[in-house]
């Protein structure tokens, strides 16, 4: 900072840090008993300006001003001083006590932010040399802090006497520079406004900042994204609808008027957190969320307008879904939904760009799907099931999702799976608001099993039947436990069979109404999570599948808030986001709602319900040992870094190893006609792994490896008192 | 008889034993496989079984004591078998008929137990012994 003031073209020499700086600031505001001494003190200066090694003129010439008194105190003055000093060669026709007079009065006002390195003449000079000199003009400063350093100096002259700095002169140094600061409006708008702004961390804003560049995404960017999504979204639709065409015309029709009806009542967007009313809130809110998401801009009537379109387009998801079943084909999937979309589009005449945006993410979900790792070899039965979600309602896109999961949990160990399939499900529920998540989830359903095509066309069938009626009913009914549990059991089983239970859940749920809706998007919900929870552990055993769905999550990411984004590269951690809007919309006909309000509040009201349904009724996972400990355990004894597929297979093996290892442990205990593992069998199973031998007894190894807790279970413990722990 | 080839039965003369039992086996095999075996291959899968029969012949006393028996049965050995899945086939497989025959047998001896007495008791249980053992080797 000083630097600068050094800079000064007066003073070519450059101000050492501290000496000069210091020097000269005592001199300025000397008061004028200073000037007496100064004089004198001029030669002593000058060895201080030696002490201080800086032989810049600026040095010199503040030699002259500043006190020699102060020469303890202008070793550790500023270099504003020099400052002072530099200006005074050019106005110096007066002696340095006139100078320093000069200054001292003119001197701007002292910042409070000053460094208190300054003594209390110094301070004063320096106070407002500092600031004056933190700003980059210091030039500038300099005129202008001639004025205040006069008066400065010739405060400091007053106390030149006095050599040593006190805290008492240096406070009523500064207490007469602050009024003296204060009634110098130019000094505040100047440099020293400027100085004290910079010092303080210009805490005041600079021009530049109020830039309006801190803005979030420009509007035009999310109009953008709606169009390309709605026209992917109809593409896909047009290309199921090419597929099956019977299929769709039927659903199409049967499903056209409950969602046209239901398109009203969304736009009316009912805050229901209710199947019916969930899921077409859920799907608003969906959608909603992802227009915001996608655009923040957007207004609610927007997002009502995209709402509806997503639900539109959910719905012409499950038609075409719901026609694919025969082929279950990630791409027939996706046609379907470009071509559910379009027929929605059609129907709904949502001419807006959310019906497009909403077909195009459609058509970006059923894309995505095909893009899936085939690491789920679910495929027909997986794109079957969103399929006829879509066409069916939301309860249908939910169970489809189920039992996708269910359909994944079958074809992987991973538990991640079962999670993946729930979120698929709930994926497909929201479909519709996601037609990228809808991809995904096709993808994902696509990769599973071929055996459960044939199972989920039959089971689709009769889901789609069911979900229609559903739907019909839906709407109308609160509370289903049917459908929910029909898709928890669906999530739970594997396969077809959960299909078919899932079909037959929803035609109970029928009979039950609407709230199979529901908790199929609780379910949904529950099962996103806790797949996310799964798919985050699983992650990195699925490298491909994240790989597939990154272009998935790249367009849904677009939609789906940031965080989300963050949290997880795979898709289907935004699908609960997705599912939540999408619920709601499938489910149409329930009367419609503010979607605003319903998607802040469904998402928070679906989280916790239907994991708490879910997690009871999805087919009990086997539970995994933390990923995290596997890793920690590994890389400790690896000592090296370990890559993630390397972490995988780890995961695998050990996974293995445990679960051989626990046949052996029931077999062992059935061989001795017991029900109950005991302590002889582990022994047995150690020695048989040739931990325990004959020279190495289980009861060596055990306090070996075991802390004193369960050490003390196992082997008893005398303490005094003739107590055995664990008392026999 | 049986007991005089016992104390021939030092571990230099089983372990000979072995061999010669593996190396007529390797034969077959290469013979099939149109294959050869080095010697020391042979050698190597002689000492292999051996040790093998060890562990065996450990882990199937671990395993009756476990049972709180002091006989080793079929059971251990499916116990000790149950790791490979087409060994563990083949065993009970050949369990069960010694299961059955043993019926039949048994049921033959009620039958004719008036009849022939022990001699047939005794052979029976020779047969169903040879059996069992082939089933462990």
């Amino acid at each position: 900072m000083h630097c600068a003031a050094r800079a000064a073209p007066e003073l070519p020499a450059p101000a050492c840090a501290a000496a000069p700086p210091p020097l000269q600031a005592p001199p300025p505001p000397c008061p004028a008993s200073r000037r007496a001494p100064r004089a004198k003190s001029l030669e002593g200066l000058r060895p201080l300006t030696a002490m201080a090694a800086s032989g810049t003129r600026l040095v010199r010439a503040a030699r002259e001003n500043v006190p020699k008194s102060g020469n303890k105190k202008n070793s550790g003055r500023s270099a504003f001083l020099k400052q002072k000093a530099a200006v005074f060669p050019e106005h110096d026709n007066d002696t340095p006590r006139v100078m320093l007079r000069r200054i001292i009065l003119t001197q701007p006002q002292v910042s409070p932010v000053a460094p208190q390195l300054y003594k209390d003449e110094e301070t004063e000079a320096a106070q407002s040399e500092l600031p004056s000199k933190r700003v980059s003009s210091v030039l500038d400063m300099q005129l202008p802090d001639l004025v205040p350093e006069d008066t400065s100096v010739a405060t400091f002259r007053m106390t030149k006497k006095r050599k040593k700095l006190s805290i008492s002169e240096f406070e009523r140094a500064v207490d007469k520079r602050l009024p003296q600061n204060q009634d110098r409006s130019m000094l505040d708008s100047t440099a020293l406004a400027r100085s004290l702004r910079m010092s303080l961390g210009s805490l005041i804003p600079p021009d530049t900042v109020e830039k309006r560049g801190l803005r979030r995404r420009p509007k035009i960017r999310k109009a953008i994204d709606m169009k390309a999504f709605e026209g992917g979204v109809e593409q896909n639709m047009l290309k199921r609808k090419a597929q099956s065409c019977l299929v769709d015309s039927q659903t199409a029709s049967e499903i056209q008027a409950p969602s046209l009806t239901s398109d009203a009542e969304i736009v009316l967007s009912n805050t229901e957190l209710f199947i019916h009313p969930q899921f077409d809130e859920q799907n608003q809110n969906k959608l909603s969320a992802l227009e915001p998401q996608l655009s923040d801009s957007k207004t609610s009537a927007q997002r009502s307008k995209i709402s509806d379109a997503a639900q539109e387009e959910a719905r012409l998801v499950g038609l075409v879904s719901s026609v694919d079943t025969n082929e279950g084909r990630t791409q027939t999937h996706s046609e379907e939904l470009i071509l559910n979309h379009e027929h929605f589009g059609g129907m709904t005449h949502v001419s807006c760009k959310t019906p497009v945006k909403q077909q195009e993410a459609a058509n970006r979900w059923s894309s995505s799907l095909p893009p899936r790792s085939p690491s789920k070899s679910l495929e027909s039965p997986v794109t079957l099931k969103p399929k006829r979600s879509f066409s069916m309602s939301l309860r249908e896109v939910v169970s489809r999702i189920i039992e996708d999961l269910d359909v994944s949990d079958t074809e992987e160990e991973m538990a991640n799976t079962a999670n993946k399939v729930e979120q698929i499900f709930r994926e497909a529920a929201e479909h519709r608001a996601n037609a990228g998540y809808s991809g995904h989830l096709e993808k994902q359903l696509t990769e599973k099993a071929e055996l459960q095509i044939t199972m989920a066309q039959d089971g689709k069938v009769k889901t789609e039947t069911a979900a229609l009626e559903e739907e019909g009913i839906a709407e109308g009914d609160v509370e289903h436990q049917g459908s929910p549990e029909a898709e928890q059991e669906i999530a739970k089983d594997v396969g077809a069979a959960s299909l078919v239970r899932h079909s037959d859940a929803i035609s109970s749920s029928e009979k039950n109404g609407v709230k199979p809706l529901e908790e199929a998007v609780e379910q949904a919900d529950e099962l996103e999570d806790q797949a996310i929870a799964l798919e985050l552990d699983g992650l990195e055993e699925e490298p491909t599948e994240d790989g597939a769905e990154d272009p998935e999550s790249a367009e849904v990411s677009m939609r789906t808030p940031t965080f989300v984004r963050a949290a997880a590269y795979k898709p289907l951690l935004s699908t609960p986001h997705h599912v939540k809007p999408a619920a709601p919309k499938l489910s149409a006909p329930r009367p419609a709602k503010p979607v605003a309000p319903k998607s802040s509040l469904q998402p928070l009201q679906a989280k916790p319900v239907p994991k708490s349904s879910g997690t009871s009724r999805r087919k009990p996972r086997e539970p995994e040992i933390a990923s995290r400990l596997i890793k920690g355990i590994f890389r400790h004894y690896a000592k090296m870094p370990v890559a993630r597929d390397a972490f995988k297979v780890v995961e695998k093996c050990s996974e293995r190893y445990f679960k051989q290892l626990s046949n052996d442990l029931e077999a062992y205990t059935r061989h001795a006609g017991r029900r109950t593992v005991e302590m002889a069998d582990l022994e047995l199973l150690m020695r048989r792994q040739g931990l325990v031998t004959d020279k190495m007894p289980i009861n060596v190894l055990i306090e070996d490896y075991f802390p004193m807790e369960y050490r003390k279970l196992l082997i008893p413990v005398a303490v005094c008192g003739n107590k055995v722990i664990p008392s026999k | 008889a049986a007991a005089e080839p016992r104390p021939r039965l030092s571990p230099q003369r089983l372990r000979a034993a072995v061999h010669y039992a593996v190396c007529g086996l390797c034969q077959e095999v290469a013979e099939d496989k149109a294959v050869q075996f080095s010697k020391q291959s042979l050698a190597a899968i002689a000492e292999l079984t051996f040790r093998q029969c060890e562990t065996f012949a450990r882990d199937l006393e671990m395993f009756a004591r476990h049972a709180k028996r002091s006989t080793i049965t079929t059971e251990d050995v499916k116990l000790l078998a149950r790791r490979s899945n087409s060994l563990l086939k083949y065993i009970t497989q050949k369990s069960e008929e010694l299961a059955s025959s043993n019926m039949e047998q048994k049921e033959k001896k009620k039958k004719s137990s008036a009849s022939k007495g022990g001699r047939m008791h005794r052979e029976e249980e020779a047969a169903v012994t040879e059996s069992e053992d082939s089933n462990m080797a």
